[in-house]
């Protein structure tokens, strides 16, 4: 009952996260991709950076393990990735976005979007044997970090990440990177 | 206290702001009940629940017996939250659409590059929900579940996966905005 409470009390943290991320709205979506506003890579590597540095602390005070890393095996990640793109462009969400966006009373993110995910996890779900066996025995490195595979230590690597996100951030609020919108 | 009340009522945070709440949301998944974030793989424990009740024998097969059960999972009640986190989000803004005109077709960018025809809307946003679970499925999780979860624990999948999503997402950007992208 406690994990069910704790994963209802997470889930609205992370609604409201998406909400005020702005993420909840097509073109916040879309427009990342035309590179005409940014904020959905500067929320997703600025969470990236702090969660990074959470559970990386926390496992070397002891207080946690990690639980089941996601597997690599790269040409499903790469190829899954670039279909999930087409999606997100499409459609102007990604799943947690589109039931966020549900919450705010949008029918455009209730209904085509519930549904089509249901529709796609049983298309999914009746295909899986013919598809992800295959895919996923290429190039299969199975439930790898990135600092066992280069055998680095971790901290090295989450501080370069931290340097390299806080480096694009710059460039991004700075130089301008924001392109001009024709559409605003 | 005033002025956090403030900020809280924004409809728009700074998305470094919301980055780290979403990082802290991320972590405490782990530490308090060893689970990561996630949203695909929810839709697949309800396809499970709905497919089971529906046609038994054909959704008596490996993956909805074993690879992703159907039930109450801790992603479904996370998702549950994510639908009163966004509908929260939108109270303090004062931006909930909840019965309100216009909540059919809800984004402005939307109406004025592809006008304000509903039925559009919805197909192409349907076509794209299909495409992105299905996307998901292969490649291991979604935005929150494999770009975020496995993104903060390292996991190579993660960035495999960032570096697909943004190099298609633009393709596709550039062919259904033509010369307006």
């Amino acid at each position: 009952m406690t994990t069910y409470i704790i994963a209802l009390v997470l889930g609205v943290f992370f609604g409201f996260s998406l909400n005020k991320a702005g993420l909840t709205k097509y073109h916040k979506i879309v427009n990342v991709f035309r590179l005409t506003d940014m904020a959905v890579l500067q929320f997703m590597m600025s969470g990236l950076v702090v969660s990074m540095i959470g559970v990386y602390s926390l496992r070397a005070l002891g207080a946690i393990t990690f639980p089941n890393i996601p597997a690599t095996y790269i040409v499903g990640n790469l190829i899954g990735g670039l279909v999930f793109g087409v999606g997100m462009a499409l459609s102007g969400y990604c799943p947690g976005t589109c039931v966020a966006g549900g919450g705010e009373g949008k029918l455009d993110y209730l209904i085509p979007g519930l549904l089509g995910f249901l529709v796609g996890a049983i298309l999914y779900g009746l295909t899986y044997q013919l598809v992800f066996p295959a895919i996923s025995a290429m190039a299969n490195y199975g439930n790898i970090t990135i600092p066992k595979l280069w055998n680095v230590n971790p901290f090295l690597f989450v501080t370069l990440f931290a340097f390299i996100s806080i480096l694009l951030f710059y460039l991004i609020d700075r130089a301008g990177l924001h392109r001009k919108d024709n559409n605003q | 206290m005033k002025k956090m009340i403030d900020y809280i009522k924004k409809e728009i945070w700074s998305p470094y702001v919301a980055g780290i709440l979403l990082g802290v949301v991320g972590v405490l998944a782990v530490w308090l009940s060893d689970n990561l974030l996630g949203a695909s793989g929810a839709f697949e424990n309800i396809a499970g629940s709905v497919g089971k009740a529906i046609a038994p024998n054909l959704f008596d097969n490996l993956y909805f017996n074993f690879i992703m059960p159907p039930g109450l999972t801790w992603g479904v009640v996370l998702l549950i939250g994510v639908f009163f986190g966004g509908m929260l989000g939108a109270a303090t803004s004062g931006t909930l659409m909840w019965g309100k005109k216009g909540s059919a077709n809800s984004d402005a960018q939307w109406k004025r590059i592809f006008g304000p025809q509903i039925w559009k809307r919805w197909a192409i946003a349907f076509i794209g929900a299909i495409i992105l679970e299905y996307a998901a499925g292969i490649a291991g999780g979604c935005t929150s579940g494999l770009a975020i979860a496995g993104g903060m624990l390292l996991a190579p999948a993660a960035f495999l996966f960032i570096a697909g999503m943004f190099a298609s997402g633009i393709v596709i950007a550039r062919l259904v905005y033509g010369k307006r992208y």
